[in-house]
């Protein structure tokens, strides 16, 4: 083996010294804080959300008060109100020792409804937006990353603003977090099963997990800055590429203008949105080996990253290819823009609007569905899955001329097992089965059938545009209040994704089953005497 | 071929002579073919795969010479002969004729006699050939009603060839007598009775069944579709052991309450928008037509409400009961999918448990149930694809998307302008070869036709070698 290059004490490895100091921070102060009596994970995970959101408001309350907006003193008024519930919420409960899998998902879960509500308050109290249902499928769409908004970012005032983009790009480092604890247990998504094949063994990024999530979370501040920094060069306000660096490598979406990234008539600004829309994509560890070893054909060597650009480039040349008019500069732009946009799950828009022609409209939706790579902050289904699903079929069309043929799936160099290949399974079947009947709420909703469609299919996977007559965001206008919470619900689980949802409702669901049952035993007993 | 010009030429439309052509063109052809090829001993599966789907093929090429020779549709327009065909064959019913007043009667009947003999076809296959064969878990069948499914193919299949088409043929007398009693024409009636029992959707007017406008002529062909679109097998075995082997049957279960539960969605979007009576009609009509996959139509639907068709989609995309006429993914499939991924919901619960996948009282094995995955995984994905390249030759995305399931799913009519009132000329020339293949693929249970081309390639590149 070679040996090591020695990692400079540089600036990256100060962001690293530096996140680490501020996770293991913030972990050890929720610790000291919850020394309560009750033994719940949930309980825990709700005040820890509160308590850490609540800077969030006081930071956003004082960039208001800079901007002489309106809105500082219902942010900091809420914020207290977070701090207080959360600091309360904590006060009582303590992290149990042993934590079954269920429980895990259940905190999961109940964590993202804290998020949720902390944000819909902040929405309600500054009067962002004053139902109660816009309110919730406003901040659905900010703690997903979802670019789907019934506001017109332009008439926000600019606490409101940063405040959306701040919590679009923590919630994305919460995913990171998630990543880390939580979807290993699933055996998707997560590092362990495929995104440790994508990237080879990026289960043993570090020994410990806290320290892989520091790495991954130092990846992400880094980036988040350069691309504030690259947005400066290519001549947007200060201001402004501060918010759109958070809202891009988070995959969110939200914008600072109605006209999204194309109301800046840029070129410039627009490549940069491009390439951080790529880097968002993809994934955190393969990214996080990249450069610690300057060695870009860890990229090349990535069986996904291969797919994920391979996937992008055949888009856009089918996109324009067919488009009606001989593509030119702009037009190539545009045509990457989208493709970029729908498959990192961003959501953002280009100056190009109304010029995709109907299979580029197809193909957008599927790359929507597909999704970034796995280990990375995008939604959707992720790329590694999809690789495995054709994989799957191949075996299965394979054993039906070969009766006794064993095939093992293989990606790169690692092959799946079984159990991940059947969580892969249901989660698309699982997806599939909700997503039908909210098409079918969306369209009772007042969405034409493309709309619907689309637009379900836009919010599971936390992009935020999609197609019909509402093109290309007026979907959530057009929907009632019921159509809201069902596009806050779909968002929530494209993000969470669909098991850890089902599993916590069934949380709440199984005691009464299991009443349900006994008093039906009980019945038969008695027939049968 | 012969039939229908008899057809023709008592009716006297002067296209009695062009069909008789075609018949002796075709037998001729069939008759060369058959003593000049033989027949090699040791066919493995995927030659046994080929051979089924390439008789598809060549009998739906056989079946368009008849629209060419009358004139109906031009030469220069052949491939639309072989749509037509390939819709009849597969028992889709999608239509590129618009003027069906111009057509001699003839052939209309020949068209809806095409239907009938693939549904034939199509009853042998789906019954004993195919779960024999174990495509895509259908020999799952088997599992629950224990009606003329072949165990043992070569021994069998004849013998339960017979009773099916027994069975088939008895219905479709009954469904003719009964449909000319509702108030049609004999010739009405016996066409309609064709496309009804092999859910085929064929009708002899443009406007399908409203042109009756008739509640008898609907009450008959509901409960005709009804029934067509349940397993056969099963409703052998009821025939033969009483009424009890339907309650045995947990996919008939579903395959009604499927379609009962769209009706009252139907129902409950429609309500306000149409009056009652024509709500309960149409409804009850329409989730019948589609989830059977026939495909008759009384009413333009593209003007019901949007999640009303959004109904009608899925009830395309899952179509009928395996072990039927039916096109679509089929009930049972249906079943195995939901069970599956509530076993893996509860496995993550429970990550040690071990839950086998029931479907009603039996258990159902691992690698069947991969098969279905593995199926429906595939199906899914051709929608997709379909639906993808037919956008991308400038179909409008709802249009694409339903013609993708409408087709692969050989239910008939989709949705957007290719509605149940309007024909498939909406689609550009190269989508409806696209069409074409796509009903093909879904009538063969996708992965034979799979294996037809792969063992195709195959043959070829052989007859390569040995040249070389």
């Amino acid at each position: 083996m070679t040996p090591r290059p020695p990692v400079r004490a540089s600036a990256p490895a100060l962001l690293h010294r530096l996140t680490a100091k501020v996770l293991a921070g913030s972990g050890s102060f929720i610790q000291r804080l919850c020394k309560g009596k009750i033994e719940s994970a949930s309980g825990v995970t709700v005040g820890a959300v509160w308590v850490l959101t609540a800077p969030v408001f006081f930071l956003c309350a004082a960039v208001d008060f800079l901007d002489d907006g309106p809105d500082y003193f219902p942010l900091l008024v809420s914020g207290v109100i977070v701090e207080i519930a959360g600091l309360a919420v904590v006060r009582f409960g303590r992290f149990p020792s042993t934590l079954p899998i269920s429980r895990l998902f259940t905190a999961v879960v109940s964590g993202a409804l804290a998020a949720l509500g902390a944000v819909t308050f902040a929405h309600l109290a500054t009067g962002t937006s004053i139902a109660v249902d816009v309110a919730l499928v406003e901040a659905a769409a900010t703690i997903t990353g979802t670019n789907a908004t019934t506001i017109d970012a332009e008439s926000l005032s600019l606490g409101m603003i940063s405040f959306r983009a701040i919590g679009q790009w923590l919630s994305a480092a919460a995913i990171i977090v998630v990543l880390v604890r939580v979807l290993p247990h699933l055996g998707v998504g997560g590092l362990d099963a495929d995104g440790g094949v994508a990237t080879r063994s990026a289960r043993r990024l570090a020994p410990r997990s806290g320290s892989t999530m520091a790495r991954l979370m130092s990846v992400y501040v880094g980036l988040t800055g350069l691309f504030a920094m690259a947005y400066l060069l290519a001549g947007m306000p200060w201001v402004d590429s501060v918010i759109h660096a958070l809202t891009t490598l988070s995959s969110g979406g939200f914008s600072t203008r109605s006209g999204s990234i194309g109301s800046f008539q840029s070129g410039a600004i627009e490549w940069v949105a491009i390439l951080g829309m790529l880097v968002a994509g993809t994934s955190l560890p393969l990214m996080f080996r990249a450069m610690r070893r300057a060695d870009l054909h860890r990229f090349v060597r990535s069986v996904e990253f291969r797919a994920y650009l391979g996937m992008i480039l055949v888009v856009v040349v089918a996109t324009l290819a067919w488009s009606d008019e001989w593509p030119t500069v702009a037009s190539i732009r545009h045509a990457i823009f989208a493709t970029t946009s729908a498959i990192s799950t961003t959501g953002y828009l280009s100056s190009g609007l109304g010029t995709v022609p109907f299979g580029g409209e197809a193909l957008l939706l599927v790359l929507m569905v597909v999704g970034g790579m796995s280990a990375s902050v995008a939604g959707g289904f992720k790329v590694m899955r999809f690789m495995v699903l054709g994989q799957y079929i191949r075996r299965e069309l394979t054993k039906s001329i070969h009766r006794s043929a064993v095939g093992k799936i293989h990606l790169g160099r690692s092959s799946i097992g079984e159990t991940a290949l059947a969580r892969i399974i249901g989660e698309l079947f699982l997806a599939t089965m909700i997503l039908v009947p909210v098409v079918l709420l969306f369209a009772a909703d007042g969405l034409g059938v493309e709309g619907a469609f689309t637009f379900a299919v836009s919010s599971l996977s936390n992009v935020g545009f999609a197609f019909g007559d509402a093109w290309p965001l007026g979907h959530l206008n057009s929907l009632g209040a019921l159509g809201h919470l069902a596009a806050t619900f779909l968002m929530l689980v494209g993000r969470i994704s669909i098991t850890p949802v089902l599993v916590a409702m069934g949380g709440i669901g199984e005691p009464t089953q299991r009443t349900i049952r006994r008093w039906r035993l009980t019945k038969r007993d008695e027939i049968v005497r | 071929m012969l039939i229908s010009s008899v057809v023709a030429a008592v009716d006297g439309g002067g296209a009695g002579f062009d069909l008789l052509v075609s018949a002796l063109i075709t037998a001729s052809i069939g008759c060369v073919l058959f003593y000049g090829s033989t027949v090699s001993p040791t066919a493995d599966s995927a030659l046994a795969f080929a051979s089924v789907a390439w008789s598809w093929v060549a009998v739906s090429v056989a079946g368009a010479l008849p629209f060419l020779l009358t004139g109906v549709i031009p030469w220069v327009r052949f491939d639309d002969a072989l749509f037509e065909s390939i819709s009849g064959f597969t028992c889709t019913g999608s239509t590129i004729l618009s003027d069906f007043t111009s057509v001699p009667q003839g052939l209309l009947f020949f068209r809806s006699m095409i239907q009938w003999f693939g549904g034939m076809g199509l009853i042998v296959l789906a019954v004993a050939v195919l779960p024999a064969l174990g495509i895509g878990g259908l020999e799952l069948i088997a599992s629950e009603s224990p009606g003329p499914t072949a165990d043992r193919l070569s021994l069998k299949v004849r013998d339960t060839a017979r009773r099916l088409w027994l069975l088939y043929g008895l219905l479709t007398g009954l469904i003719s007598v009964a449909l000319f009693f509702a108030g049609m024409s004999i010739f009405d009636a016996v066409t309609h009775a064709f496309t009804t029992v092999a859910t085929g959707g064929y009708s002899t007017y443009g406007d399908s069944i409203a042109h009756f406008d008739s509640f008898l002529v609907e009450a008959v062909l509901i409960v005709g579709m009804l029934y067509c679109g349940a397993s056969f097998s099963t409703h052998w075995h009821a025939a033969t052991a009483g009424l009890g082997a339907y309650r045995r049957v947990s996919e008939i279960r579903w395959y009604l309450w499927m379609i009962f539960s769209a009706f009252v969605l139907l129902v409950l979007v429609n309500t306000g928008e149409l009056d009652w009576v024509d709500n309960l009609r149409d409804s009850l009509f329409y989730a019948v037509s589609l989830g059977t996959s026939t495909g008759f139509g009384t009413s333009d639907y593209i003007a019901w409400m949007p999640s009303a068709q959004v109904a009608l989609l899925v009830l395309m995309l899952v179509g009928g009961m395996s072990g039927s006429t039916a096109g679509g993914m089929k009930v049972l499939r249906l079943q195995v999918v939901f069970r599956y991924a509530f076993r893996e919901l509860l496995r993550a619960r429970h990550p040690k448990a071990v839950i086998p996948i029931r479907m009603g009282r039996t258990t159902i094995e691992e690698q069947v149930a991969a098969k279905v995955v593995g199926f429906v995984l595939l199906y899914l994905g051709l929608v997709v694809i379909g639906g993808i390249t037919l956008a991308g030759l400038g179909v409008d995305p709802v249009t694409a998307f339903s013609g993708s399931v409408s087709a692969l799913g050989n239910a008939g009519p989709a949705l957007g302008e290719a509605g149940p009132t309007s024909n498939f000329l909406v689609f550009p020339r190269i989508g409806r070869v696209v069409l074409m293949s796509l009903m093909l693929f879904g009538r063969l249970e996708v992965f034979p036709a799979m294996l037809m081309l792969v063992a195709s390639f195959r043959g070829l590149s052989q007859i390569r070698r040995r040249r070389g």
